[in-house]
């Protein structure tokens, strides 16, 4: 069974953990368990509806990837799941995501410990005003007390697992805005995993980079996906092919079709996912 | 260029000369400002560099018909009136501008805030002067440094409040989602990175009220007024360099004009290095 | 064929790709067709032709195979494209094949000729089936043209017919060779004959199976003919 959280959480974050578990079936580490289940999942931006009932489930230690053309709602659907609306008034979501068992739709849900078990990365870099070092380690103090040798090995490991470390272990006093664009994606999602989520959401990480960047984190994402899971948003049909277990076609804020990638690349059921995989756009 | 046949020459060449007449009309203004700017310069330069010497650091201001004198208590009197006014100014004003950046979309007491910020921005610094005599020097029946440094404050704040507030609201969201997203809670998005990161523009702010209040006369007049003497007691009258160019400036004896030339001087020098502090200081953080 | 992509070039790459298909195909089935007429008015001049013409279809299947190479290099095509792509690549080399054994048919032929020995076999089934694998050909092509999966599942089940005729021949022939040892040596031309004849229906019924991949997306080789019909009407 693996870790949800980690030893040194917070109380809050103990008696969620406990929860989770009891709430979890008796099957055994061979079958695996969904992270996220959404069920009737309907979004609305003041009163235009981004979203229409939306159901599916995102199976952990997989790659969910979601595909579409612009304005489908795939970006909505992410940023419902660590609820980002919230930070703007007008835009409210109906219906229920459940994490590992837990509705995190409901009022009383506390967000910000729900952002530290859910990550994000955005499309454009965004390193924090600080240096490397300082950057990971925000993030890691907001919700642990790590001693100094444990947060650097922490800040480490980070680095190793974004693939980050061999460029910038000399280099971390340096400010976070001193690496390249690429470098500096690759320190976001170091950022991310070091708070060591259950799930990693990822919208459009690699539009703003070039193809060596890109290449270097689908690189990344494969490794990933064996610890956390992960759902990626791209508008990149061939990245979706190569990095994702599942895909999900959106289009105009509904679920056209959802399934293997292999299933819906060489043979999706619906006519519309064949139009747009193939690029027969009317 | 000779395949280039859809061009008309005619329209081109009308393009060119209104091109050159803009040109040339903008060198002409900037050539006009820049002369004004140097002339002021020349003149404060000319005149004040005599009254430049070791005595003006040293002494203290000299009685009527007495000879020589310096303007040390003035110097170290405004430099403590600015000092604790902007240990006062700063912390209020930069949270004020945060709390109407990142807290105050909607609510009411964030209007009415800018409002009255903007009303004081654009207050007569006599009338904030008067305010506080009312208010402090009037109720303790003496004039004070404390007095001096309130009403520099109440000049201060706004415009603290005003450039925190615009270069918070030019951090890009993108940040602050990204802090957000790490499961931060709001205050310390506000403060550990939205704040980290307009820092620059947030100092800038406060150099340029710093440069603002440097030469504020009117409020001083009737707060902190002047002191002869060289005193460091902020409970008394407190001298300062712009009341005492003041009080010099026109009077019949020749040292306390030079004196008030010397002062001038000082007074310019130091607001244009502020100045360029601040810009030096904005510049880095756009380059970093 | 396939209804519009945004990108009018890969619209026409692929249709050039499916014309190219046809074409060789309508060759190698002309082939067939002379190398039959060749065998049976045992025509020299004929057998020639057709070995002649054999150099064309392989530059043919070059041809085919490198645009097919160059379709997947540029347009990572996906789904129906991708299916599309794979099968003209693998039909082919079927065609390539079938050509092969018409060019087999005419050798024997001009072999059988040439030796001046005598042929009195009845040849009657080598005949029918001659006409049943070229009508074969021509309907798994015709099947591939319009996309036609029912047209294409009858072209495997009538395959099976050829595979009748053939055996049919092998069990006269043997009586044929018992009877006069002096037929052994022609005899045995007839049977690779045969063989290529029967060859050549198996390579339409690999043909029309492909068209069922395309359409449904269904691997129907090697499948039972009625796992491969319920594919269809799926």
């Amino acid at each position: 069974m693996r870790t949800v959280f980690n030893a040194n959480q917070n109380q809050e974050a103990q008696i969620l953990t406990d929860t989770l578990i009891d709430n979890l079936t008796e099957t055994n580490s061979f079958i695996l368990t969904n992270a996220l289940e959404i069920k009737n999942l309907n979004f609305f931006y003041g009163s235009y509806q981004g979203l229409k009932n939306i159901n599916l489930n995102i199976q952990e230690q997989k790659v969910t990837a979601f595909i579409g053309p612009s304005g489908c709602g795939k970006s909505t659907l992410l940023r419902s799941i660590n609820r980002m609306y919230d930070l703007y008034p007008g835009q409210r979501a109906e219906g229920e995501i459940l994490f590992y068992g837990e509705n995190i739709l409901a009022p009383k849900q506390d967000l910000n410990l729900l952002r530290s078990r859910i990550g994000m990365v955005f499309q454009k870099p965004t390193p924090f005003p600080m240096s490397i070092y300082e950057n990971i380690a925000f993030g890691v103090r907001l919700y642990e007390k790590l001693s100094k040798a444990e947060m650097d090995e922490r800040v480490e490991w980070a680095l190793k697992k974004a693939a980050l470390w061999g460029e910038a272990k000399d280099k971390l006093k340096q400010s976070g805005l001193s690496l390249s664009g690429g470098q500096q994606q690759r320190l976001c999602i170091a950022r991310g995993v070091a708070v060591k989520p259950a799930v990693l959401l990822l919208d459009e990480p690699t539009s703003a980079l070039d193809p060596i960047s890109t290449g270097k984190i689908e690189e990344l994402i494969n490794e990933l996906k064996n610890e956390y899971t992960i759902a990626i948003v791209t508008h990149n049909m061939q990245q979706a092919a190569r990095v994702s277990d599942f895909t999900a076609y959106m289009y105009l804020g509904e679920l056209v079709e959802f399934g293997k990638t292999d299933e819906i690349f060489i043979k999706p059921k619906r006519k519309e996912t064949e139009d747009y995989i193939t690029g027969r756009f009317g | 260029m000779n395949q280039v046949n859809h061009i008309n020459q005619a329209v081109f060449a009308v393009r060119k000369r209104t091109n050159a007449i803009g040109l040339f009309l903008s060198m002409a203004a900037m050539t006009l400002g820049m002369l004004f700017l140097l002339w002021i310069l020349s003149i404060l330069f000319i005149k004040g560099f005599s009254a430049i010497n070791w005595a003006m650091f040293t002494a203290s201001t000299p009685a009527p018909g007495s000879e020589g004198g310096g303007l040390a208590n003035a110097i170290v009197g405004s430099m403590m009136l600015i000092g604790c006014c902007t240990l006062i100014s700063t912390p209020i004003g930069v949270l004020a501008g945060l709390y109407l950046a990142e807290y105050g979309d909607r609510s009411k007491v964030a209007g009415i805030t800018r409002f009255v910020t903007d009303i004081m921005l654009s207050a007569p610094s006599i009338v904030i002067g008067l305010f506080v005599y009312a208010l402090v020097v009037a109720q303790v029946r003496h004039f004070s440094g404390w007095a001096g440094t309130i009403a520099l404050a109440l000049i201060a704040i706004p415009v603290v409040v005003r450039t925190t507030e615009n270069m918070l609201q030019l951090v890009p969201g993108s940040l602050r989602e990204a802090a957000y997203a790490l499961g931060t809670p709001k205050w310390k998005v506000a403060f550990w990175i939205t704040l980290r990161a307009a820092k620059s523009g947030v100092i800038t702010g406060i150099l340029l009220a710093l440069a603002r209040i440097s030469g504020e006369t009117a409020p001083l007049l009737f707060t902190a007024l002047n002191n002869q003497f060289f005193s460091t007691n902020m409970n008394a009258p407190m001298a300062n360099l712009p009341v005492v160019i003041f009080q010099f400036a026109m009077s019949p004896y020749d040292n306390w004009v030079s004196l008030a030339w010397g002062g001038s001087l000082l007074i310019t020098f130091a607001v244009l290095g502020l100045n360029i502090l601040a810009r030096v200081v904005f510049r880095e953080k756009v380059q970093g | 064929m396939p209804d519009k992509h945004l990108s009018s070039q890969f619209d026409s790459d692929l249709n050039s790709l499916c014309s190219k298909l046809l074409e060789m195909g309508g060759m190698v089935e002309s082939q067939t067709s002379t190398a039959m007429r060749a065998f049976t008015e045992m025509d020299l001049e004929i057998c020639n032709q057709v070995i002649e013409r054999e150099k064309a279809v392989n530059d043919f299947e070059i041809e085919v195979d490198s645009a097919c190479t160059e379709i997947i290099a540029r347009r990572q095509p996906t789904a129906r494209d991708l299916r599309l792509v794979m099968a003209v690549s693998k039909a082919i080399t079927n065609l390539e094949r079938a050509g092969d054994e018409a060019e087999r048919v005419a050798k024997r032929t001009k072999r059988i000729i040439e030796s001046g020995l005598n042929h009195n076999i009845n040849v009657a089934e080598i005949k029918l089936s001659g006409q049943m694998a070229i009508s074969l050909l021509r309907r798994s092509l015709d099947a591939f043209a319009r996309l036609d999966t029912i047209a294409a599942a009858e072209v495997v089940k009538e395959d099976k017919q050829i595979d009748e005729e053939f055996r049919a021949f092998v069990r006269k022939l043997i009586v044929y060779m018992m009877e006069d040892p002096s037929l052994i040596t022609t005899g045995l031309d007839m049977l690779t004959i045969a063989k290529a004849i029967e060859r050549i229906g198996d390579h339409s019924k690999n043909i029309a199976e492909f068209v069922i991949y395309i359409v449904k997306g269904a691997d129907v080789r090697h499948l039972p003919h009625a796992d491969l019909v319920r594919e269809v009407y799926r």
